[in-house]
């Protein structure tokens, strides 16, 4: 095998048991829960204090967190990118420290406008 | 490590993987019953003791009580969803503890055992993408409930986990400057070379504290199951065993974080006298136990004020300790 997918291996293997153990905890649960034999309305319906009015409308959510969203795609993109350049940032010396300083100011650009713009409160 | 050969057949790896799993699986448990027993001694109560001795069974009769409580859906659930989401998130967090290594390398009888799981090139990486994925499981989990309380937790889960993710990945690009290296084992054993990195990386390893904390969701950060105001967030409608996939979820990645911690700032399983694990072990349970003291302090965080903290105080001071570390690292 490649030597770089032979490192994988045993992480495959655990992923495996990680996956296996907590479906088998569902399956059991199926298997040895108890059924009680009264099955009544109200159980099925969602939490609510109060009078519980059935199961809520489809919801629109609210556009705040696509903004959030959006912001953490292009920060987190940009951290990704700025891995490798720090691994290497040794054997390459000061150029990449100006690449590595110029990214964070493209990070930091963004941020500063979107602070300014309010989208942070 | 980087290309050694290690004599390492696949069923080591396999017999390593059913031994490591489950002794992660019994820390994460009894890391709930330390909990419970070291916020009841901070309230000057005794915590759990009944079950056993010290109340040390404690942990198993929560198992067989999650197990034979009743598999039930509300009627608004989608059911796949609802059924499956509590199995991404055990997933998730209980295989990003593959990547941590707990110990050097031992030769036993002509074969060699490493002491992690598995050591990959891009670990760090792999275990931030092992992290957002996770969060699918409490989109979907609280989503599929149809309820509105799970709803609004939802959201304010995947707006905290996403912000202080960013602030996260930037605190450990100083380690990685220092190390040269994104493999968690390289990244230890350059710590045991030289020096943990909590020192130099003082201010990295802060904003990687409290960015850790706030992603698993902890008190003062643990404001997607507020229960004073939102019931218990994503998991208002869970009961059962799949309640308790989450709880082990989040323990899990409390667990993970308090090794990831150690890794990437306290020399791994490096120390004097000692046996690798042990010393592991050791640093891992006083993380554990610095998180538990925090939540057994602090109150919690309004919600406005927790998403300034990440993108006002957090996001800057890890990006101005990313380019001073990279300057120095080259001038030095």
């Amino acid at each position: 095998m490649h030597p770089v997918l032979d490192s994988y291996l045993p992480l495959f293997i655990y992923a495996l048991l990680a996956l296996a153990i907590p479906a088998s905890m569902i399956a059991l649960s199926f298997v040895l829960s108890t059924r009680p034999s009264r099955r009544t309305r109200a159980r099925t319906l969602p939490f609510e204090s109060g009078v519980s009015t059935g199961p809520p409308p489809q919801q629109r959510l609210s556009v705040k967190f696509y903004l959030i969203a959006m912001l953490f795609l292009v920060f987190d993109i940009e951290v990704v990118f700025l891995y490798p350049i720090a691994t290497m940032i040794g054997d390459i010396g000061w150029f990449a420290v100006a690449e590595f300083g110029f990214f964070l100011a493209m990070l930091v650009v963004p941020l500063v406008y979107v602070w300014k713009r309010g989208a942070l409160e | 490590m980087d290309g050694t050969a290690l004599n390492q057949p696949w069923w080591i790896d396999l017999l390593k993987a059913a031994v490591v799993i489950n002794v992660f699986l019994g820390v994460v448990a009894y890391a709930t019953l330390i909990e419970r027993k070291l916020l009841g001694r901070m309230q000057l109560r005794y915590g759990p003791n009944r079950a056993g001795p010290f109340g040390l069974l404690q942990p198993i009769a929560d198992l067989v009580k999650m197990v034979r409580k009743e598999a039930f859906a509300p009627a608004a659930a989608a059911d796949l969803l609802y059924i499956v989401s509590p199995l991404v998130a055990a997933f998730t967090a209980l295989t990003s503890f593959a990547l941590i290594p707990w110990g050097p390398v031992w030769s036993i009888g002509g074969y060699d055992v490493t002491g992690w799981v598995a050591d990959v090139p891009i670990g760090l990486i792999l275990l931030f993408a092992l992290g957002s994925l996770g969060i699918y499981g409490f989109i979907v989990g609280g989503w599929a409930s149809g309820s509105k309380y799970s709803l609004l937790g939802t959201m304010r889960t995947c707006a905290q986990m996403v912000s202080y993710e960013v602030s996260l990945a930037l605190s450990v690009l100083g380690v990685v400057l220092m190390a040269g290296s994104l493999s968690l084992v390289d990244i230890a054993v350059r710590q045991q070379e030289t020096v943990w990195f909590a020192g130099p990386q003082f201010i990295g390893f802060l904003v990687f504290f409290v960015a850790g904390v706030a992603e698993t969701n902890r008190a003062p950060f643990d404001l997607p199951e507020a229960e004073s105001e939102l019931v218990a967030g994503y998991l208002t409608e869970y009961s059962g065993m799949r309640w308790g996939l989450f709880q082990l979820a989040e323990y899990a990645n409390v667990v993970m974080l308090s090794g990831l911690t150690v890794t990437l700032f306290f020399g791994g399983w490096g120390g004097p006298g000692l046996p690798g694990p042990i010393w592991f072990a050791i640093k891992l349970a006083c993380v554990l136990f610095v998180m538990i003291w925090i939540r057994a302090t602090l109150p919690r965080l309004r919600y406005d004020q927790l998403m300034r903290f990440g993108w006002k105080v957090l996001l800057p001071v890890a990006t101005l300790n990313a380019l001073v570390t990279a300057i120095l690292v080259v001038a030095v």
